[in-house]
């Protein structure tokens, strides 16, 4: 098989875990088949999950792939394709093609401050990006991880988000929109929008990279306080959501101006996009 | 001198030869009066003095619907290749030499797509010398000059002069060495320009689109048929699409035709839009066509074929904005 066919034809991977996270949205723990399992993989770069039969949907990687060739998939029941693997158990079948894109750009982090804003889903790739950093912490300044999501219900590895609340090397600040129910045991949790959290925090703007990634509204409503508070408009990195069919920039859907999503982002320079009509 | 000159007698004998090499297809008037790329069997059914073809040659190497993969649930995924068979195109006009040459570079640059490859592999295009009507443009996209093709017949008054582009189309000349005779070739004559100079300088990194009243104007007009980008030579984008039978023991992935017009192309799981007003898709396809995606970025994709100008139901001519680029503020 050629690169290029390697490309186009997705491998076959096993599921072999399934743990929910809420009530919409699972991981999913994958091990590719074959010889060479293993890929090499950036932070923020996604994969085209295939489910046979009912067709193709870019996903992030929640992490790095493991060794033996175990992807993990936080996917939220949204449309067909989502469906279909909630639907689906462990030992099932699918096809992964990838990772495709850009992913963060860690050698332009290195030496600085972090900021990750997270809303909602986007919580799966930029842990991913938390992985990496906290591999290397020493490489980095002060890492902070802002999450918002819907609900105490709604919050995403809240285990993984325990164990991060203890470590002195980070600093989290988690909100939800609304509460009707008592706050999980052990997460000391805001109630509000991720920009009132923002507009509370004291931080470097001039030494911090920001890696955002949430709803499309997420954008908007942070980025001008972090750009007013005196973040450079080239260390705000965001995540985009864009319909990808190809993943090889082909298909011509994913198009955010002159660039493309699928192979010039998913990851985009605020700088490099803020002039771009709806892309933000 | 080599023997390169066609005399109009003779063109029946060339056009019959050319059998030898491939399936012919050729410009013909089909059933329901469309003049259309298909197979042709004689000359006489060629219509050497078309205008254009309602599709493009693209349909040879993008079908409007095709199986790329197969799967089985114990196998997994595997390509399906394409046909093996070989494919000449005779009649083909220097716009759409252009728009396939365009083709190229998207599809058989770093990554080659293995689909397209190997259909463009058994492909031979023998390009044809045309005129220009009212809607084509071709002088004011590209140099003077016919590329991109093996073999191509420039007309002259008592027969065809034959250039020759790849080692392929030498292959096939070489054989047909008792049909041709000497003489020299003429330089090749200069296209005809139809717009002001600037026009398409401004496809050039950053430039945004310009601001003009006509967006909306077109946008309001504008019915998303799509028939602009369905016969556009350069219009490449694919949906993919899957289906499996009810046993799940076989699904097939398809690739078709999309549509930068339609609603649904912007639109990701859970309804999210990210071109949900026409104006917006309008606009997309007019950044593709003249400003380029990715790789492609800063070469403009029109060949000036003036399909789209004709085949519009409602008269929006792209054209009109183009003679805007650099002339107004940008949106």
């Amino acid at each position: 098989m050629t690169a290029a066919e390697a490309s186009v034809i997705p491998r076959t991977a096993t599921i072999i875990a399934v743990s929910h996270l809420s009530a919409d949205t699972a991981l999913f723990s994958l091990r590719l088949e074959g010889e060479r399992p293993h890929f090499s993989f950036v932070p923020g770069q996604f994969i085209q999950l295939s489910m046979p039969g009912g067709g193709e949907a870019p996903i992030s990687l929640a992490a790095a792939p493991a060794d033996d060739g175990t992807i993990e998939l936080c996917v939220r029941r949204v449309g067909r394709i989502t469906t279909m693997l909630h639907n689906s158990r462990s030992g099932d079948r699918v096809g992964i093609r990838g990772p495709f894109g850009n992913g963060f750009p860690l050698e332009e982090m290195t030496g600085r401050d972090i900021l990750l804003i997270a809303g909602g889903l986007g919580m799966a790739p930029l842990r991913s990006l938390l992985h990496a950093l906290l591999a290397d912490r020493d490489r980095y300044g002060a890492l902070t991880l802002m999450y918002g999501a819907r609900e105490p219900a709604a919050i995403l590895f809240r285990e993984e988000l325990v164990a991060l609340a203890r470590r002195t090397d980070v600093k989290l600040l988690l909100t939800v929109d609304f509460v009707r129910e008592e706050q999980p045991a052990g997460l000391a949790c805001n109630i509000g929008l991720l920009p009132a959290l923002l507009a509370g925090i004291r931080f470097d703007p001039t030494s911090t990279s920001v890696a955002i990634c949430g709803p499309p509204p997420l954008y908007g409503c942070t980025i001008g306080a972090l750009v007013a508070a005196g973040c450079p408009e080239e260390r705000i990195y965001l995540s985009l959501e864009r319909r990808m069919k190809c993943g090889q920039g082909l298909c011509c859907h994913c198009a955010v101006g002159d660039l493309l999503c699928c192979t010039d982002g998913p990851v985009f320079r605020y700088g490099d996009i803020r002039n771009v009509p709806g892309a933000l | 001198m080599a023997k390169r000159f066609l005399f109009n007698a003779l063109l029946p004998d060339f056009f019959e030869a050319l059998h030898f090499f491939g399936e012919l297809h050729a410009p013909v008037m089909t059933s329901d009066g469309v003049t259309a790329f298909r197979p042709a069997l004689s000359l006489a059914e060629v219509r050497l003095d078309y205008r254009r073809t309602l599709i493009p040659p693209k349909k040879y190497l993008l079908p409007p619907r095709e199986t790329t993969l197969d799967a089985t649930p114990t196998e997994g995924y595997r390509l399906r290749t394409p046909a093996d068979k070989e494919i000449i195109l005779f009649g083909v006009h220097p716009c759409d030499l252009a728009g396939i040459d365009y083709l190229d570079r998207v599809f058989l640059s770093s990554s080659p797509d293995p689909w397209y490859a190997r259909r463009r592999e058994r492909f031979t295009l023998i390009g044809l010398s045309c005129e220009p009507d009212d809607f084509c443009f071709c002088g004011d996209i590209g140099d003077n000059h016919s590329a991109g093709f093996d073999i191509f017949l420039e007309q002259a008054e008592d027969g065809y002069h034959l250039l020759c582009g790849t080692d392929k189309g030498e292959a096939i000349l070489a054989s047909f060495k008792d049909l041709l005779h000497e003489r020299r070739i003429p330089p090749p004559h200069k296209r005809e320009k139809k717009l002001p100079p600037s026009c398409f300088a401004t496809a050039r990194e950053g430039e945004p689109l310009p601001a003009t009243p006509m967006w909306d104007d077109f946008a309001q007009r504008c019915l998303s048929c799509g028939a602009c980008s369905a016969c556009c030579p350069t219009c490449y984008c694919f949906d993919v699409l899957e289906g499996g039978t009810l046993d799940g023991d076989r699904a097939e992935r398809v690739r078709s035709w999309d549509n930068c017009l339609f609603r649904g192309h912007g639109e990701v799981a859970g309804g999210v839009n990210f071109r949900a007003s026409r104006r917006e898709r309008f606009q997309y396809r007019f950044r593709h066509k003249f400003h380029g995606f990715g790789p492609q970025r800063n070469t403009p994709a029109c060949v000036g074929c003036g399909r789209c100008r004709e085949a519009c139901p409602v008269k929006i001519d792209l054209l009109d904005i183009v003679r805007q680029e650099g002339t107004h503020d940008s949106c």
